[in-house]
Formats: structure tokens, C-alpha cells, sequence
């Protein structure tokens, strides 16, 4: 299990960034090669992630639900899938909050990551998934960042 | 005459010239008798692992069956690992091992054999009575060469003893099979002709198996035909790199540029290839691609467990130039990848520009590869081991040589000297390996034999003082990285007070000078090659830290 925690500090309020975090179209625009199909009946949306792992280019096909609190802002996404030759299983968990920030003007965004990589990918990547994993989260916060950038500070 | 020495007439008519081993109270009467008929080399060596190993490297050399010999019970548990990479490289491999007597159940040495050599991936066969000698050497010998990997001959010590007086000319394997050459299918052809002729992007794939046919011109035609990028599995490392389109090594070891474009491939030609899961990369490196295999076995199971879209059961000259002819009939022709712009981007694609600061007294160790590539003319055969460091002598080692060879048959560290010293025994002429310290010390005794038959062998010991692997794994996660830190000797002077010759090298000056005097006078020689640990190799900088060097 590669587990991951990273605390995304940007310049917009936290209702700016729930705005954002509460859309799952929202959302994949900000995840590099992500790309989101349809909700199906049982609450699920398909989608695609094409990840980089050194030399191998891997495409996902994917299915995530996305169960929100607005009261507390916060919010788990629990995703499945497998890569497009089937050899690969990937699970992950991704909860996050969403908080006024303490040391400057802004939000701060707390993400604690689990993923699991099973099958052929898993003998090939071993320790360099957990970079490959933690270089997505932070390129997510860039361009979350770079998405809210027009927002204003409340 | 004694049944040992009927095993030994035996193994002599065989066609054996060469063994490896050590004697013990198992198998010391029939090493005598090989000494005592003549014409073959029997060499006495420092552990019978080792000599296994030595076995091995002459049959990956010679591609004829490798022999090596150890005493009953403890000799023959020696051979483990190197029994299990001798299976892994597919070699032909006869070990003569004693066994206990067979009216003595408590004999000290004594050991189920037959469970042993199934664990070690070896066959096995037990000569029985004593009647039954030339049969069991001959079961050996075919069994080698038609299952193409080491069979154990377990031929206890008190039947050795008893009498022969059979005096019928011994009947040697190949009187019980004829080894053709496999010829396609030419259905098989036409449907590997559709795939082809569909692709804009092919790429060829060569392997040992292209290399041991003679594949190599009619790959090179095939390949202008259909405009391919020509690569090689690790083992065929440079083979046909006189293309202008050759990519080197497919797989781990490829490097950026090449990657680019080989992910680009939609069709793969393997040729004498098992495009396993290094070479394919599990087979994501051609996630887009149709798989054509050429291979000589009956069917080749792909990474993955996936199948090729056409098998071509052929062997691989035979095959591939029967498949240029079924294009040409066809009158199919394209330029695929050939252009000038893959031509430019494949031009010295294997120079690693990443920075790294070097430590006080060591080298880089990627300027010493190229440095070793430039100054060893190619007359030299190049071995390398599995370590860490031989990441960067895989790739960035690309001159064509006599001899090359890679050894990751098995992961494991420390086979690859006295797979070497096979081989130089086996071709006669210098080849230098290039290893790392922690595989040079674990079978460094067998130096001295290399000294005692004066094998002209250049070790260069790639030294970062740790065990490599283990180093960067332990820094990765951010763990103590000095619990893999091992002091080492100067080896320099290990291999002078063996009686050979040695110099250690801590600046490229140093280095070149102690090669120079090699080439000029080869021999049995180490020279210890103090590296940088913070020079790390592009397979491991993408395996365990993600980069994508």
C-alpha cells in the first residue's frame, strides 16, 4: 500500500475550493491524463488515467464515486480499476478537507492518499510508484492552484 | 576396466574437451581417468558452484553441452544457485556428481540427489547399476541438449567401482536424434505478412536465438523492407547495431530517446526472442502493438501470459527470411521509421547527461564505461554481471564485439566471474567482465584458478564498497543506507598476491593506464575501480525513484 499526505496550501477561501473538490469534472481537469466518462446507476463515474512509470506509459480504465460532507467540507474518493492490457489492479482511497488556512490568507487542502498496485506493474515500479504517486498529487495541486487563481480571498 | 572409466571413455566420446569442477571422494577416480586419457582440459577449480558456473559460461559460448563435476552430498549441494542459472540461460549442462554408496544408508555425504537437482530446476538422472553406464551418459547428454538445460548425473561411488567388460564401441547421443533446421508455416507466414503490412511503425526485436541461427543479414533485410527500428533483448545486446536503426537494448535498459520512439510501435517482430517481461516491460513499453514471434520452440508463452498475434514456428534465419520473401512477393516495401529525423534522434541516444557530484577518490562511473569502450579495441569480449552498476555498462557500452555477454538469469549476484572464465576458456582469446565488488569477492578464490591457467581475463571491478542494489533501495524508503556498506580490500593487490596481475584505480588516468597494460599483454588481471554511490544507474533511478531519465 503506497500512502500518501500532502497539504495543499492555496490562495482562495475553502467555499472556492469546495466549489472545485465537489465537481468530479472539476476535479479530473486537475489530475494529469485524467479523463472522466459517464455516471453510472450505482453512483460510480467511469474514467480513464493514462500514468507515466518510467518507461512504461500505462492507460487505466477506471471507476470512482466521490461521497462528500459539505458541512465539514471534506470528502473520501474511492476508486477502482485495472490498466487496458488487464494485468495491473489498481485500488485507491483518497480522503480530503478542506480548512481555513493558519499561516497565511487562503485554504489549506488536507489529502491523505492509500493506493494499492497489484499484478505485473507492481514487480516493475516497486519504490519508484510511491514517487510516482506523490509527483501526481503535488502536479494536482499546482493545477488546482493554477484553477483557483482567480478566486478571491474572503 | 571399472565403470568410472567407462563413464569417463564415455563423457570423452561425447565430444567433451573441456571440464569444470572439484574433485572429492565421489567423483576423484573418474577425474583421474580424464586426466589420464587426454584431450580434455580438466580444470580443478575453488568451488564447485563456481565450477558449474565456469560450465555454464563455455556452453553459452560454444552453445555445445558445458560439463562440471562435484563429489557426492556436499559437492553437490554447491551447485545450487548455479544449477538454477544455468536453467535459467537455457544452457546445456551435464554435472558428473558421486553419490553415496548404495549399500551404506548412513553415510555421512549422503543425500536425496534426485529432490536436490528438482529444486535446482536441473533434470536429473541416476545411473542405476553399473550395467547401465553408457546409457545413463547418453540419457544425460541428450536430455541436455534436446531440454536445454543442466541434468544432473548422479552415479554413486561403489557402482563406480565395479567392473566393465562390455567392450562395445560407446553410442553417443546424437546417434539417438537429428537436430534439423525448423521451416514456417506458410499460413502462418501470411497472416505474419497481413500484420506487417499493416504497420507504419514496426520494430524487430533479436534475441540469442538470432544470434545462434545466423539471422543476422536476413533481420537486416527484413528490416530495410519494412522500414523497422531494429533493438535487442539484453542478452543480444549489440547485435546488428551496425544499423543505423538500431534502438539497443528493448525493455529496462532502453534508453530515453529510444523509449520515445519505441512506444510509438505497432508492430513488434520478435526473432529468436522471448520478449519477456524485461524486454517488453511487461509489455506496456508496446502497449499499442501486434506481436509477430519467431522462435524455433513448438510455442513461447509471452510476458503477461499473453500470446503473439502469429506465432511463426520457425527457426530464426529460416523463418525471417521467409517471411522477406512473402513481403517481397507481395511486393511490399515502406519506409516505417526509417526517416532522417529517428535516424538523428537514434544517434548516440544512449548518452546520459544527468549530473551527479562525484566522491573524493572514486570515478564516474559512466565516464569509465565509455572510457573502457573507447580504449578495448573489439577484438575483446565484454561480459557483464547483474549489480547495480551494470546497469550503466549495458547501456552505455556499445561498441560491437567478439564476444559479448549479460548475466541476469537469475537475479542473483556473483555468477558472472566464473561464467567468464568459461568463456574465455571456451574462445581462447582476452575478454574482460565487468563486475561489481560485492559479486567479485563472493567467488573471488576463483581468480586464482583463472591465475593458475593463465586465462587472459581483465576483471574491472566496478567498487562502490556496498552491496549496490541494496543501497539505493535503503535510500529510497529513507533508511539507513550504511547497513549496506561494506569495506572492501584493495583488490589490486589481491590479485598480485594471487600471482596475477592488479592495480587499483581511483581516476580515469589510472584507469586507462592499468587497461592499456592489459590490452597490451592480457592475462589474469583485476583492477579495482573505485566508483561514486552517487552515480546511480538509469534502470534504478526509474525503478525506485520514478524519474524518468
Amino acid at each position: 500500500m503506497i500512502e500518501v499526505k500532502e497539504q495543499i496550501d492555496v490562495p482562495s477561501d475553502p467555499l472556492s475550493v469546495w466549489e472545485v473538490l465537489s465537481n468530479p469534472h472539476a476535479v479530473v481537469e486537475c489530475v494529469p491524463g485524467a479523463s472522466l466518462g459517464e455516471l453510472r446507476e450505482d453512483g460510480y463515474y467511469d474514467a480513464g488515467l493514462l500514468v507515466t512509470f518510467g518507461p512504461a506509459r500505462i492507460t487505466f480504465k477506471l471507476r470512482f464515486m466521490l461521497e462528500l460532507d459539505e458541512p465539514t467540507l471534506s470528502g473520501t474518493v474511492i476508486s477502482r480499476g485495472k490498466d487496458n492490457q488487464g494485468g495491473t489492479r489498481v485500488r485507491a482511497t483518497m480522503k480530503f478537507r478542506v480548512a481555513n488556512a493558519v499561516a497565511h490568507a487562503g485554504s489549506s487542502i488536507f489529502i491523505e492518499s492509500g493506493v494499492d498496485i497489484s499484478g505485473r506493474l507492481s514487480t516493475l515500479v516497486r519504490s519508484g510508484a510511491k514517487r510516482v504517486v506523490g509527483r501526481t498529487t503535488r502536479e494536482f495541486a499546482d493545477l488546482l492552484a493554477a484553477r483557483l487563481a482567480g478566486a478571491t480571498v474572503a | 576396466m571399472k565403470v568410472y572409466q567407462r563413464l569417463a571413455r564415455a563423457f570423452k566420446a561425447e565430444g567433451v574437451t573441456a571440464t569444470f569442477g572439484m574433485m572429492g571422494d565421489g567423483n576423484m577416480f573418474w577425474v583421474h581417468e580424464l586426466h589420464k586419457l587426454g584431450g580434455i582440459k580438466v580444470h580443478e577449480v575453488r568451488h564447485e558452484g563456481a565450477g558449474l558456473g565456469m560450465a555454464d559460461g563455455w556452453a553459452r559460448t560454444t552453445q555445445q553441452v558445458g560439463v562440471a563435476t562435484a563429489t557426492c552430498g556436499p559437492g553437490t549441494t554447491q551447485l545450487a544457485t548455479a544449477f538454477v542459472t544455468a536453467a535459467r540461460a537455457s544452457s546445456p549442462l551435464v554435472a558428473f556428481c558421486g553419490e553415496f554408496p548404495t549399500n551404506d544408508d548412513e553415510y555421512v555425504q549422503r543425500l536425496d540427489q534426485s529432490i536436490f537437482a528438482t529444486a535446482c530446476e536441473a533434470g536429473f538422472v541416476r545411473m542405476a547399476t553399473a550395467d547401465a553406464a553408457d546409457d545413463a551418459v547418453r540419457k544425460a547428454f541428450y536430455l541436455a541438449k534436446t531440454e536445454r538445460r543442466p541434468i544432473l548425473l548422479s552415479v554413486p561411488m561403489d557402482l563406480q567401482q565395479q567392473e566393465w567388460d562390455d567392450d562395445e564401441p560407446y553410442k553417443p547421443s546424437e546417434t539417438l536424434f537429428t537436430q534439423g533446421v525448423v521451416h514456417p508455416d506458410q499460413q502462418a507466414l501470411e497472416k505474419a505478412a497481413d500484420i506487417i503490412s499493416k504497420s507504419k511503425h514496426p520494430v524487430i526485436i533479436v534475441g540469442r536465438g538470432a544470434q545462434w541461427s545466423g539471422a543476422g543479414d536476413a533481420v537486416l533485410k527484413l528490416g530495410d523492407r519494412i522500414g523497422a527500428i531494429i533493438a535487442t533483448s539484453l542478452l543480444a545486446k549489440t547485435f546488428l547495431s551496425e544499423c543505423e536503426y538500431h534502438a539497443g537494448i528493448s525493455g529496462s535498459y532502453a534508453t530515453k530517446g529510444a523509449l520515445k520512439l519505441l512506444q510509438e510501435a505497432d508492430c513488434v517482430i520478435g526473432v529468436g526472442a522471448s520478449l519477456n517481461r524485461h524486454t517488453t516491460e511487461g509489455g506496456y513499453l508496446y502497449a499499442n502493438a501486434k506481436y509477430v514471434q519467431i522462435d524455433s520452440k513448438p510455442h513461447v508463452i509471452m510476458s503477461g501470459v499473453r500470446a503473439a498475434d502469429c506465432y511463426l514456428h520457425a527457426d530464426a534465419r529460416v523463418g525471417v527470411e521467409a517471411l522477406e520473401k512473402t513481403l517481397a512477393a507481395r511486393n511490399f516495401k515502406s519506409g516505417g521509421y526509417r526517416t532522417p529525423d529517428v535516424k538523428a534522434k537514434l544517434a548516440r541516444h544512449w548518452d546520459d547527461t544527468t549530473e551527479f557530484p562525484i566522491d573524493p577518490g572514486t570515478v564516474d562511473p559512466r565516464k569509465a564505461c565509455m572510457l573502457l569502450d573507447e580504449i578495448v579495441p573489439s577484438h575483446i569480449g565484454m561480459l557483464s554481471g547483474s549489480g547495480m552498476a551494470s546497469g550503466i555498462s549495458q547501456m552505455m557500452m556499445v561498441k560491437r564485439r567478439s564476444l559479448m555477454q549479460a548475466g541476469s538469469f537469475f537475479g542473483c549476484i556473483g555468477q558472472m566471474l566464473p561464467a567468464a572464465m568459461g568463456a574465455v576458456v571456451a574462445t581462447g582469446k582476452p575478454a574482460m567482465l565487468l563486475e561489481g565488488d560485492a559479486s567479485v569477492m563472493m567467488h573471488l578464490a576463483e581468480f586464482e584458478t583463472a591465475v593458475r591457467y593463465n586465462m587472459p581475463l581483465l576483471v574491472i571491478c566496478l567498487n562502490n564498497e556496498a552491496l549496490g542494489a541494496e543501497y539505493y533501495k535503503l535510500d529510497v524508503k529513507k533508511m539507513d543506507v550504511n547497513t549496506s556498506v561494506i569495506p572492501c580490500p584493495d583488490l589490486g593487490k589481491v590479485a598480485a598476491a594471487m600471482g596475477g596481475k592488479g592495480a587499483m584505480a581511483r581516476s580515469m588516468d589510472e584507469l586507462a593506464r592499468a587497461v592499456k597494460d592489459w590490452v597490451a599483454n592480457p592475462g589474469p588481471m583485476i583492477i579495482d575501480l573505485r566508483i561514486s554511490r552517487t552515480v546511480m544507474s538509469v534502470p534504478y533511478r526509474r525503478i525506485h525513484y520514478g524519474r524518468e531519465d
